[in-house]
């Protein structure tokens, strides 16, 4: 067994809500993610998906509990720390891919690189694109691509800093049935290809039925099994 | 791809927004800019007219500040005259017909006596002698030069020399002929003079100043005093035994003199100045005015808060401009908030998307600041000619306020941040997850 690249232990995050009163959102024993591991994380509205990725990727940090990340646990480390943290270890795709618009595929990829601890390298840029079969969009930017070739540069700009791990956030969720198996066949062949982790946080059965390992949120996260009841 | 280049593209990202406020800003600057280069130059006529080879000026009781400006820039209305007994006080005893020492000779180095009144088109008339070109310099202190042709000789009543600008504008050479007209440009015609000699540009009024000798400009109508009733005008003899006879001493009247003061033996010269100051205007007949003084004065009272009248006016406009930084970022804030919101997903720190906005803000500052500069020197280099035809100053695309101008671009950047800080702030504080992730 590999070692694991996340691991959670005892996590548990809670949020005040107007009035006052408190809500827990997750109540995780333990949660590990292998390294090169490719998983799905089946979650209905309100398990906790979002804020589980949060804590993940270090933007939100937990009230308890360790998350390890490659060996570094990001709830002991602050804020400035865990986005580097989150530069140089975490790869992330997003629902809608969230291209920035005003720049190009190439400089999309460049912008991810520059907030890493390495310096920006177009060569390297240029030759992610080139392998998701973009070599040629260089220079065009989101609005001048189609639904696939963002797909294309969001992976991409998800490998910039060499990542440990790709967080990929409902990537299916917007596009027709047709991209969404591309999507999953991409990122899944892709991470694969340079010995990344794969976590699909999806609430599609259909998705998560292509992945080797598949884990219900309401399963681990005694938070939503309690708002699931 | 580093802050600046990201900061650069969200600029091209929003190209008319971007564009709009960096024009405001280089408006608002070139306004500013162009008050300040102006506003130099206008000081800098003034001091260039306060230093023209000498101290002093002697003239008819009344405003200083109208003996100076009428004398030294040609603008403003003579007061009134001097006799010419009086400017006969300041000759040595080797240029008087009584060959005796005048009352202030010892204190003079040179007296130059000037008379006004006439008009050649839209430019002053002076009447001088040799002297003016010949003793006198320039502000610079050098010897005045001409262009082509030369100083006027005393014997030659018919003559005179003219300025650069005059030349330039009326298209006088030498051995043209001009008549000067009497108290206004539509006033009665005098006898032409002819132009002897056409004077190097020297950047102070006397560009501007038609210089006539003042034998000839004794003998037109209206110029001589007239007599108490039964005297009788002495007849002079012709200065070279031919031409008319000049006008009679009783008949002349100065209505300035330039001094140029005289170093007493173990007295600085000023203090001779001073002395010689205090005791003309302690007489009945004239005062003394030192242009510099004068000119300091003018500058201080009226120049200088007219300027910071100009300068707080255009500083506003700049500061409107910059409210329009504020303004456009505010307005573009929702697209940046999830563009911020994607870069720190990424991994940028709330000090990287900060920094994003303030060199936002300071790029566009620049950018309108370098061209507002660029569009004031201009404005300045398109109304240089009219600035050196009427304040008599080289006005051009170079010239320059360096110690106002230097300070301008710091003071936009510092402007540009504090705008920019308001939605810098909202974008150091976006909430990453309320901007990407989906429900969940």
């Amino acid at each position: 067994m590999p070692p694991p690249v996340i691991q959670l232990e005892k996590v548990r995050k809670s949020f005040a809500m107007p009035g006052g009163e408190r809500v827990d959102v997750l109540d995780i024993d333990t949660f590990a993610v292998a390294s090169g591991e490719h998983l799905a994380l089946e979650g209905q509205s309100g398990s906790g998906k979002s804020t589980l990725l949060n804590v993940i990727s270090g933007i939100t940090r937990p009230d308890a509990g360790r998350v390890v990340v490659d060996g570094i646990d990001l709830a002991r480390l602050d804020e400035a720390r865990r986005d580097r943290v989150r530069a140089d270890k975490l790869g992330m795709v997003f629902q809608s891919f969230n291209l920035l618009p005003g720049f190009t595929a190439l400089e999309n990829v460049l912008v991810a690189m520059a907030f890493g601890s390495g310096r920006p390298d177009r060569a390297r840029a240029m030759a992610l694109l080139a392998a998701v079969d973009l070599g040629h969009r260089l220079h065009h930017r989101p609005a001048e691509l189609s639904t696939g070739q963002q797909q294309r540069v969001a992976v991409a700009r998800a490998l910039a800093n060499r990542p440990r791990v790709v967080l990929a956030d409902e990537p299916t969720a917007s596009i027709d049935a047709a991209h969404q198996q591309q999507v999953i066949d991409l990122l899944r062949t892709t991470c694969t290809e340079h010995g990344v982790a794969l976590v699909v946080v999806t609430h599609a059965p259909e998705v998560s039925a292509q992945f080797p390992r598949r884990l219900r949120l309401e399963d681990f996260n005694r938070a939503a099994a309690v708002h699931q009841r | 791809m580093n802050l600046l280049g990201i900061a650069w593209r969200n600029i091209r990202q929003r190209p008319l927004t971007s564009g709009l406020t960096a024009l405001s800003l280089a408006l608002g600057v070139a306004l500013v800019v162009a008050t300040l280069v102006t506003g130099s130059l206008v000081q800098r006529a003034f001091e260039s007219g306060s230093g023209l080879g000498y101290n002093m000026i002697v003239g008819a009781k009344g405003s200083p500040l109208q003996l100076v400006l009428n004398t030294v820039y040609l603008i403003s209305r003579p007061i009134e005259n001097v006799g010419w007994d009086f400017y006969q006080e300041f000759l040595p005893a080797a240029r008087r017909a009584d060959g005796i020492d005048g009352k202030y000779a010892a204190s003079t180095g040179v007296a130059v006596p000037t008379c006004m009144g006439d008009y050649y088109r839209s430019f002053r008339v002076v009447g001088t002698n040799a002297d003016f070109f010949g003793r006198l310099t320039r502000g610079d202190g050098e010897p005045f030069r001409f262009t082509s042709g030369e100083n006027f000789r005393d014997a030659d009543f018919f003559a005179g020399v003219i300025g650069a600008t005059v030349a330039e504008t009326l298209g006088l050479k030498v051995g043209d002929p001009f008549s000067p007209t009497h108290g206004a440009d539509d006033g009665k015609v005098h006898d032409p003079f002819k132009v002897v000699g056409i004077l190097e540009r020297t950047w102070t009024p006397i560009d501007r100043g038609v210089f006539v000798n003042m034998e000839g400009f004794y003998l037109q109508d209206g110029h001589a005093k007239p007599l108490p009733d039964g005297v009788e005008p002495e007849v002079s003899q012709a200065l070279a035994g031919e031409g008319p006879a000049p006008l009679s001493a009783a008949q002349r009247e100065v209505t300035a003199i330039l001094l140029e003061t005289a170093s007493l033996p173990g007295l600085p010269p000023e203090l001779t100045a001073m002395g010689l100051r205090t005791a003309i205007n302690e007489g009945g007949e004239a005062q003394a005015a030192l242009p510099v003084a004068e000119i300091r004065q003018l500058l201080d009272l009226f120049v200088r808060p007219l300027e910071l009248v100009l300068l707080l006016v255009t500083g506003l406009v700049v500061l409107v401009s910059a409210l329009g930084i504020l303004i456009s970022m505010v307005g573009s804030s929702l697209e940046r908030s999830r563009d911020v919101a994607i870069m720190r997903a990424l991994g940028a720190r709330r000090g990287h998307v900060l920094a994003t906005v303030l060199i936002e803000a300071v790029l566009l500052a620049v950018g309108g600041g370098l061209a507002g500069w660029v569009l004031g020197h201009a404005i300045v280099a398109a109304i240089g000619p009219w600035i050196a035809a009427n304040a008599g100053v080289r006005a051009g695309f170079f010239s320059s306020a360096p110690a106002a101008e230097a300070l301008l671009v710091p003071f936009l950047v510092l402007l540009a941040i504090a705008a920019a800080l308001l939605p810098a702030l909202a974008a150091y504080r976006t909430d990453v997850s309320r901007w990407l992730h989906g429900p969940g």
